[in-house]
């Protein structure tokens, strides 16, 4: 992989559910060790163009490019392979699975690895994402902090080049929040990040551009800074400036 | 694993040995424990590692028979040379159906499983070339000779043996983790970059493949086949009830529901004297007792009380050698 190539570009995605617009002619482009926040109301589409960038949805027009790899066509398994690993916003676990095992399957099925070396890059992560010590729980089992990292640890083991993180912080402290945000920077080093959040002094801390989607569009695009003190930012997402506000 | 290949070598000397002390009764009954334990076997581990709850499992049973009986006859050839296509044979079928029939989810595929079955059964009921309703009788049965009770129970052996064997392996690879994980969540599954498609093919093909040649051991020693035995669905009944008993999606729960099944076969109606299907009441009532009372079946009971880890698939954490695994509590 060069290093001009984008990991990921997304350009002229559609999609709609009858009169619902989830993507609405959206590009998109996520360069080498960057981490892009994406914000935008509730119903905004953020979570389908993760769908439909995963392959688990299908677009009804655009292209998706993966490190130079076009992968529109490809089912969602095969768009793993070629680098794409997402933690869903609910949770979803392989219930009867321990901990240990569901990020082993990700690494037998998404990284294609086998036998020791599946089982130590598996606790590799589970180190890394500070599971090791639930890893013989059963994944039904967990609590909401554990199930939201479970979802970054599976993504991880699949070796992807893109992480998708779809509001990881959501429901948790603010202590809880500040370990995430040093979890996240960490995950820079190997990964390209494109991360939902609604807590915006977290993706201030790490991201270095945010977009805003509303109704399937992408309203805005750029620094923090300069996109928060947007003037379209401003009158679709009041609600988050005063949260900033209060968190910084 | 040293306990584990014990186990297995002594089960396997025992049914090397059971022809040469048991009368030709005595080896029927065996044989179709054996025949059983690998149908339940095999519809567990569709159901319970697969997710995929067959109600129509009958199917592959005749299908495995039929096979074998059209072409022993047809070629004139020793039945039991001609096995491998009673798992040919109806895992080829299944894979072509399976396009169609996976369109079909949960409940939906449970009752289009069971049509697709009483279609195959229709149709070979109607079909004059393979006796119709009264079905046809195997031509080349006498080339077994009079030893043909031992050599059929080797064979359904053999064949739970290699079932037990297969599924414990298979199980343990990337492979059974991923059909695991899609058993518990399909787009998950598809997202950490698990076919969910060709895994669930490849198990319900296997599955079928299993139920066919298990059905096949069965009727030859019949020397005659009937739609109306082959593709009962009573087969299917007993491979639910036996396993929803013993224990869904545990490798052990199998063989403890068939054990339990044929202990109320023989009590009900050697012991209590109630003939005809009275015995598959009270297995039924039992298998709903049990889904009350214990909903993972009477393995995981068992295994717990007597710390019993015989055929777990359960990957322990490696990470912290000085720990030891231990099993945790049920999720609900
Ligand atoms: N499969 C579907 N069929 C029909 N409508 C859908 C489907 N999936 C999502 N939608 C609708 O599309 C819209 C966008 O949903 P989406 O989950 O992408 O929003 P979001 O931006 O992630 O919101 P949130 O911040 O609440 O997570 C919502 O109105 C939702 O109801
Ligand atoms: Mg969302």
């Amino acid at each position: 992989m060069s290093q001009d190539v984008p990991v990921l570009q997304v350009s002229g995605l559609r999609k709609s559910f009858g009169a619902i617009t989830v993507a609405r002619d959206l590009d998109l482009e996520i360069r080498q060790g960057e981490c892009v926040g994406v914000i935008g109301p509730n119903g905004a589409g953020k979570s389908s163009v993760f769908s439909l960038i995963a392959g688990v949805l299908a677009a009804d027009g655009g292209r998706v490019i993966l490190d130079g790899t076009d992968v529109t066509r490809l089912p969602a398994h095969r768009r793993v392979h070629h680098g794409i690993g997402r933690a869903f916003q609910i949770p979803q676990p392989f219930a009867g699975l321990t901990v240990y095992e569901n990020v082993l399957s990700a690494a037998c099925s998404g990284a294609g690895l086998r036998g020791s070396a599946a089982s130590d890059w598996a606790c590799e992560v589970l180190e890394r994402t500070g599971l090791a010590r639930r890893a013989d729980t059963l994944a039904g089992a967990l609590m909401l902090l554990d199930r939201k990292n479970l979802e970054v640890a599976k993504a991880v083991a699949t070796r992807a080049k893109l992480l998708m993180l779809d509001e990881i912080g959501a429901g948790l402290t603010e202590r809880e929040v500040a370990f995430l945000i040093e979890r996240i920077a960490a995950l820079k080093q190997d990964h390209a990040i494109i991360w939902i959040e609604h807590i915006a002094h977290a993706l201030k801390a790490v991201a270095d551009r945010i977009v805003v989607l509303n109704f399937g569009e992408k309203v805005a695009d750029g620094p923090f800074d300069a996109v928060m003190s947007s003037a379209v930012v401003r009158e679709i997402y009041m609600g988050l400036k005063e949260e900033a506000g209060h968190a910084a | 694993m040293i306990l584990r290949i014990l186990t297995l070598l002594l089960a396997a000397l025992v049914i090397g040995c059971a022809p040469l002390l048991l009368d030709d009764g005595q080896l029927s009954l065996g044989m179709e424990m054996l025949v059983t334990f690998v149908i339940c076997a095999m519809w567990n581990v569709l159901a319970g590692y697969g997710g995929l709850v067959s109600l129509g499992h009958q199917a592959w049973f005749g299908i495995g028979g039929y096979a074998v009986f059209i072409a022993s006859n047809a070629l004139n050839v020793n039945p039991l040379w001609l096995l491998p296509l009673a798992a040919l044979v109806p895992a080829l079928i299944a894979l072509v159906l399976t396009p169609l029939l996976f369109r079909l989810k949960d409940a939906y595929f449970a009752i289009g499983s069971w049509v697709l079955a009483e279609v195959f059964y229709i149709l070979v009921q109607r079909s004059d070339a393979l006796g119709g309703i009264t079905g046809m009788p195997l031509f080349t049965g006498g080339m077994l000779g009079a030893s043909i009770y031992a050599q059929v129970f080797w064979v359904a052996g053999g064949l739970a043996l290699a079932v037990l064997v297969l599924s414990y392996l298979v199980l343990r690879s990337g492979f059974g983790l991923g059909l695991m994980s899609v058993r518990d969540n399909e787009v998950a599954a598809a997202s950490i970059g698990v076919n969910v498609r060709r895994n669930r093919r490849l198990v319900y093909a296997v599955s079928a493949a299993g139920v066919g040649l298990a059905g096949a051991v069965y009727l030859i020693p019949n020397y005659f086949i009937q739609p109306g035995i082959a593709f009962s669905a009573d087969w299917t009944v007993i491979m639910t009830f036996v396993v929803v008993i013993g224990g869904i999606g545990t490798l052990e729960g199998p063989i403890l529901g068939t054990l339990i099944y044929f202990a109320i076969r023989q009590g009900v109606t050697d012991g209590l004297g109630l003939s005809g299907s009275w015995y598959l009441v009270a297995l039924g009532a039992l298998a709903v007792a049990t889904m009350l009372m214990a909903p993972k079946g009477l393995w995981p009971i068992l295994r717990d009380r007597l710390h019993l880890d015989w055929l777990s698939v359960r990957r322990p954490w490696p990470g912290r050698p000085d720990r030891a695994p231990h099993h945790q509590a049920p999720a609900e």
